[in-house]
C-alpha cells in the first residue's frame, strides 16, 4: 500500500516514469543497434515477406512440368 | 497453368477465410461511412432526424464508429493478420472451425451492436456502447482469434517471427485488456440488455479513456503497422527501410501508448497528476510513431517513380503521411494549454477523422486492393478506378480536417471571448450558428470519401466476378484438354 | 539460458509476456492509485444518488445518446464558469454509472442545468428545441412525450446499482445507515424496497411533463436534468477548499 501511495505522488511519478522509461529505452536501442553480427541478422529478417513468394513461383514451376 | 497454381495455393494457405473477412470489411466500410455522413448532414440539416427515435444523431452515431472501427476496421485486420500471419510463417492457419467461428462471432457482435443502439440499447461508454450479452459474445471470439493467431505463429517454418506479426499480437493482447476491464459491468437482469458500470465517475472516466485511447493505440494504430509492416515492402517490391527501427518502434509504441489515455480529461475533476502525467507521454509517443512513419516511407527510397505509377502505393504512403500528421497533431492537443481550448470541439473530430480516414482506412484500401486479387489469384479490374478513388479519397479528407479546424478551433476562441466590460462576447448558440458552413463543407467531404469507397466496391467486385469467370473458363479449358487426350 | 533479443523473438509465449507486462505499466500507474487516494474524491455534503424517477431519466439520458453532444464536466475556466457555474467536482459524479462527462460540446455542457429553466422549457425544448432556440441543431424528441415510462424493472435496476457500491438501501440496518448519512428524506427515496411507489409519487408530486394524468419518459427526464449540479451548495465553502484536491 505504501508503494502504490509512493507511486501516486506527482513528486515520485516524475523521475519514476523518466528513469524506467529511459533505462528501457536505451537497453533495447543499444542492443538492437550495436554489434555487426546482430546487424546482419536483423537486417536478414526483412526478407522474410519475400520468402513466400520464391515457394509460389517455385510451386508453379512444379506444375509447369507435371502437367 | 494458373488454375493448377492457384489450387496449390488454396490448400497450402487457408484464404476462404482472408476473402470473407475482407468482403465484410467493404461492406461494413460502406454502411458504416454511410451512416456517418448521414449523421454529418443531420448536424448541418436537423430536419434529417425527422422525429424518428431509431435515426437521431444521439444513436446512429454509435453506429456509425461502431461500423466503421470493428466492422470495417476489425474485419480489415482479422483478413489481413489471417493473410500476414500465413504468409510469413509459411504455415496454413490453425483450425478450420475456429477461424471461421471468429468471422460468426464478430460479424454478429457488430450486427446485433449496432441494430441495438438504433434501438436504445447502449452502455453509453464511447466506442464501448456494445450492451453486456454482445460483450461476452466479443470476449469468447476473441480468445478464439487469440488461440487461432498464437498458435499460428508455433506451428510456423520460419525461425523467426516477422515483425507485423508482433504489431498484430500487442493488438490482440492489449485490445482483451481493455475490452475487459473497461466492459466490467453489472446487468440490471439476465433477461434485461441493460447494465451498470462497475465504476463511477472519476474512476470510471479514467477507466473508459484509459480503454478509449488505447483502442486508438493498439486497436487503430498498433494493429494498423502491422498491416503497412508487410504491405508497404510487398508492394513496393522491397524489404522495409530498417528492421533493427522497427523492433525499437515496437517496443517503444507499446510502452508508451498506454500511458497517454487520460489527455482525454485534461481539466475535469480527475487529479491533475494523471493528466500531467499523460500529456507527458503523449509528447514522447511523437518519437516512435514518426520513427514508424519514417520507417515505411523510407521504404521507397530509391523507387520514389513507384509513386507516379503505382496507385496502391499511393494509398500506402498517402496513409502513413497522413500518420505523420495525426500523430503530430495528437501530441500537440495534448498539452494541456491547447487542449483548453480543442477540446469538446470539432478540432478533435477532425483529428481523430484525420486519423481515421487518412491513415486507418488509406492504408486499409491500399492493402485490400494488394491482397484481394491475390487471394482470387487474378488481376485488379481497374487501376484507372483506383487513381479516382484515391482522388476522391484525399480530396474528403482534405475537406473533412479543414472543415473541422475552422468549426474546432472557431467554436473555441467564441466560447472563451470576452467584451470590453468583461462580460462572455458569445452566448453558446451563437456559436453554432457559426458552425453551420464548416459542418455542411464536412458533410461534403464525408460525401467524397464514401463516393471514394463505392468506386472500390465496384472495383473489387468486377474483380472477383473477373476471377471466377476465368477460372471457370480455365477449368472448361482443361476438362476439353483432358477429354481431347483420352480421344 | 543466456538472455537474449532472439529468444523473444523466436518464442511466441515469451513475447507475450514481455509485451503484456509494456502494455500494463502505464495502466496501473495511472488508474490503481485513483482507487486508492483519498484526495481523488472530495469531501463534500449534500451529494447523494439519484431517486427512482431521476435514474429513469438518467436511463433514458444514455439511451437517447445525449452524452454525445453535451458534456457534464465544467472545467475551472473563466468564461466556462460564466456560463455554466462552479466547476464540476469529482464528489458530483461518484454515484453516476456509468460517468456522463461526455467529450464533445455540440449543445451546451449540463453538468449544472439543474433549475435554471422551468419544467415547462425543458418539455417544450425536448418537443421541438428549435420552438424555443431557433438556431439550435438539436433532434426533436416528441416520443419521450409519447411514451408511457416503464417503471417495472427499477427495482432490479437499483439492485444492480447497489452492487456497484450505491448505497441504496434493503435491510432495515443500511436504512439507518441513509438516515444517518443523507437524512430521513433521502433515505426513504433511496430504499429498493419502496422504489415504484416512491418514483410514482415523485412524478405526481412534482408534474414534470405537464400532465398529471400520465407518467410519461419526459417526467423521468426532465426530473433527472432538473436535479443535474444542483446538491452542492457552494455557498457553503470557500474557493481554497476544493482547490486541495485537485
Amino acid at each position: 500500500m505504501d508503494l502504490i501511495e509512493w507511486f501516486s505522488k506527482m513528486e515520485n511519478t516524475k523521475p519514476l516514469a523518466l528513469v524506467i522509461f529511459f533505462v528501457t529505452f536505451v537497453a533495447i536501442v543499444l542492443y538492437v543497434f550495436t554489434g555487426k553480427k546482430r546487424k546482419a541478422r536483423f537486417e536478414s529478417y526483412k526478407d522474410i515477406p519475400f520468402q513466400d513468394d520464391e515457394r509460389e513461383s517455385k510451386e508453379s514451376e512444379k506444375g509447369k512440368h507435371n502437367g | 497453368m494458373m488454375a493448377s497454381g492457384a489450387v496449390a495455393v488454396d490448400t497450402q494457405y487457408n484464404y476462404d477465410i482472408v476473402k470473407r473477412f475482407a468482403i465484410m470489411a467493404l461492406v461494413w466500410g460502406v454502411l458504416g461511412m454511410t451512416a456517418g455522413t448521414y449523421i454529418a448532414a443531420e448536424l448541418a440539416f436537423p430536419f434529417l432526424n425527422f422525429d424518428t427515435a431509431e435515426i437521431t444523431f444521439g444513436r446512429l452515431r454509435p453506429v456509425h464508429t461502431t461500423l466503421v472501427i470493428f466492422g470495417f476496421g476489425g474485419s480489415a485486420l482479422f483478413a489481413t493478420s489471417y493473410y500476414i500471419v500465413q504468409r510469413t510463417c509459411q504455415t496454413r492457419l490453425y483450425g478450420d472451425l475456429l477461424p471461421k467461428f471468429t468471422f460468426w462471432g464478430w460479424q454478429l457482435s457488430v450486427l446485433i451492436g449496432a441494430i441495438g443502439y438504433m434501438n436504445g440499447i447502449t452502455q453509453a461508454r464511447e466506442y464501448a456502447e456494445f450492451p453486456w450479452p454482445v460483450d461476452l459474445l466479443i470476449t469468447v471470439t476473441w480468445v478464439a482469434y487469440a488461440t487461432v493467431f498464437v498458435q499460428t505463429l508455433r506451428r510456423r517454418s520460419q525461425p523467426h517471427i516477422y515483425v507485423a506479426n508482433w504489431f498484430y499480437m500487442a493488438f490482440i493482447l492489449a485490445t482483451a485488456i481493455l475490452h475487459i476491464f473497461n466492459n466490467l459491468a453489472v446487468p440490471v437482469n439476465l433477461l434485461s440488455m441493460h447494465s451498470y458500470s462497475l465504476f463511477s465517475g472519476v474512476q470510471d472516466a479514467m477507466t473508459q479513456w484509459w480503454y478509449g485511447h488505447n483502442a486508438v493505440g493498439f486497436f487503430l494504430t498498433a494493429a494498423f503497422l502491422g498491416m503497412m509492416y508487410y504491405f508497404v515492402p510487398k508492394q513496393a517490391g522491397r524489404p522495409i527501410y530498417s528492421y533493427r527501427l522497427s523492433i525499437v518502434h515496437f517496443w517503444a509504441l507499446s510502452f508508451l501508448y498506454m500511458w497517454v489515455g487520460a489527455h482525454h480529461l485534461h481539466w475535469t475533476a480527475l487529479p491533475d497528476w494523471t493528466s500531467s502525467l499523460a500529456a507527458t507521454f503523449s509528447i514522447l509517443l511523437l518519437l516512435p510513431s514518426w520513427g514508424g512513419m519514417i520507417n515505411g516511407i523510407m521504404t521507397l527510397s530509391g523507387a520514389w517513380d513507384k509513386l507516379r505509377t503505382d496507385p496502391i502505393m499511393r494509398f500506402l504512403i498517402a496513409s502513413l503521411a497522413f500518420y505523420g500528421m495525426s500523430t503530430f497533431e495528437g501530441p500537440m492537443m495534448s498539452l494541456k494549454s491547447v487542449n483548453a481550448l480543442s477540446h469538446y470541439t470539432d478540432w478533435t473530430v477532425g483529428h481523430v477523422h484525420s486519423g481515421a480516414l487518412g491513415w486507418v482506412a488509406l492504408v486499409s484500401f491500399g492493402s485490400l486492393y494488394h491482397m484481394i486479387p491475390r487471394l482470387y489469384d487474378t488481376k485488379l479490374y481497374s487501376d484507372r478506378l483506383v487513381i479516382t478513388h484515391f482522388w476522391l479519397a484525399t480530396i474528403g479528407i482534405v475537406l473533412y480536417i479543414t472543415s473541422m479546424w475552422v468549426s474546432g478551433i472557431g467554436q473555441g476562441m467564441m466560447l472563451r471571448a470576452f467584451d470590453d466590460y468583461g462580460n462572455l462576447a458569445y452566448t453558446f448558440v451563437e456559436t453554432v450558428s457559426f458552425m453551420h458552413l464548416p459542418l455542411a463543407a464536412r458533410m461534403v467531404g464525408g460525401m467524397f470519401f464514401v463516393s471514394g469507397i463505392l468506386v472500390m466496391s465496384f472495383n473489387i467486385f468486377m474483380t472477383i466476378r473477373n476471377a471466377k469467370l476465368e477460372q471457370a473458363a480455365m477449368e472448361a479449358k482443361i476438362a476439353a484438354k483432358m477429354a481431347n487426350a483420352g480421344v | 539460458m543466456k538472455f537474449s533479443h532472439e529468444s523473444i523473438e523466436i518464442n511466441a509465449g515469451l513475447m507475450i509476456v514481455l509485451t503484456m507486462i509494456a502494455i500494463s505499466i502505464g495502466g496501473l500507474v495511472e488508474i490503481v492509485p485513483l482507487f486508492y487516494i483519498d484526495e481523488t474524491i472530495e469531501k463534500v455534503e449534500g451529494v447523494r444518488p439519484y431517486t427512482p424517477l431521476e435514474q429513469k431519466g438518467r436511463d433514458i439520458y444514455t439511451r437517447e445518446g445525449c452524452y454525445l453532444c453535451h458534456s457534464q464536466m465544467i472545467r475551472p475556466f473563466r468564461d466556462e464558469d460564466m456560463r455554466y457555474g462552479h466547476y464540476s467536482l469529482a464528489a458530483e459524479s461518484q454515484y453516476d454509472h456509468p460517468f456522463q462527462w461526455g467529450s464533445k460540446r455540440t449543445g451546451p455542457d449540463l453538468a449544472r442545468v439543474g433549475e435554471k429553466y422551468s419544467n415547462q422549457w425543458h418539455v417544450q425544448h425536448l418537443k421541438a428545441p428549435r420552438s424555443v432556440v431557433p438556431e439550435s441543431i438539436m433532434p426533436n424528441y416528441p416520443w419521450l412525450l409519447e411514451n408511457d415510462l416503464d417503471y417495472s424493472d427499477i427495482a432490479d435496476r437499483m439492485r444492480a446499482l447497489k452492487v456497484t457500491g450505491v448505497p441504496y438501501s434493503l435491510t432495515t440496518a443500511e436504512y439507518q445507515a441513509n438516515v444517518e448519512k443523507f437524512g430521513k428524506e433521502t433515505a426513504d427515496q433511496l430504499n429498493i424496497l419502496e422504489a415504484e411507489e416512491n418514483l410514482l409519487a415523485q412524478a405526481q408530486s412534482e408534474d414534470f411533463d405537464g400532465d398529471r394524468a400520465r407518467l410519461t419518459e419526459m417526467d423521468a427526464l426532465v426530473a433527472y436534468l432538473q436535479v443535474l449540479g444542483t446538491m452542492v451548495d457552494f455557498s457553503k465553502y470557500d474557493e481554497g477548499y476544493f482547490a486541495e484536491f485537485r
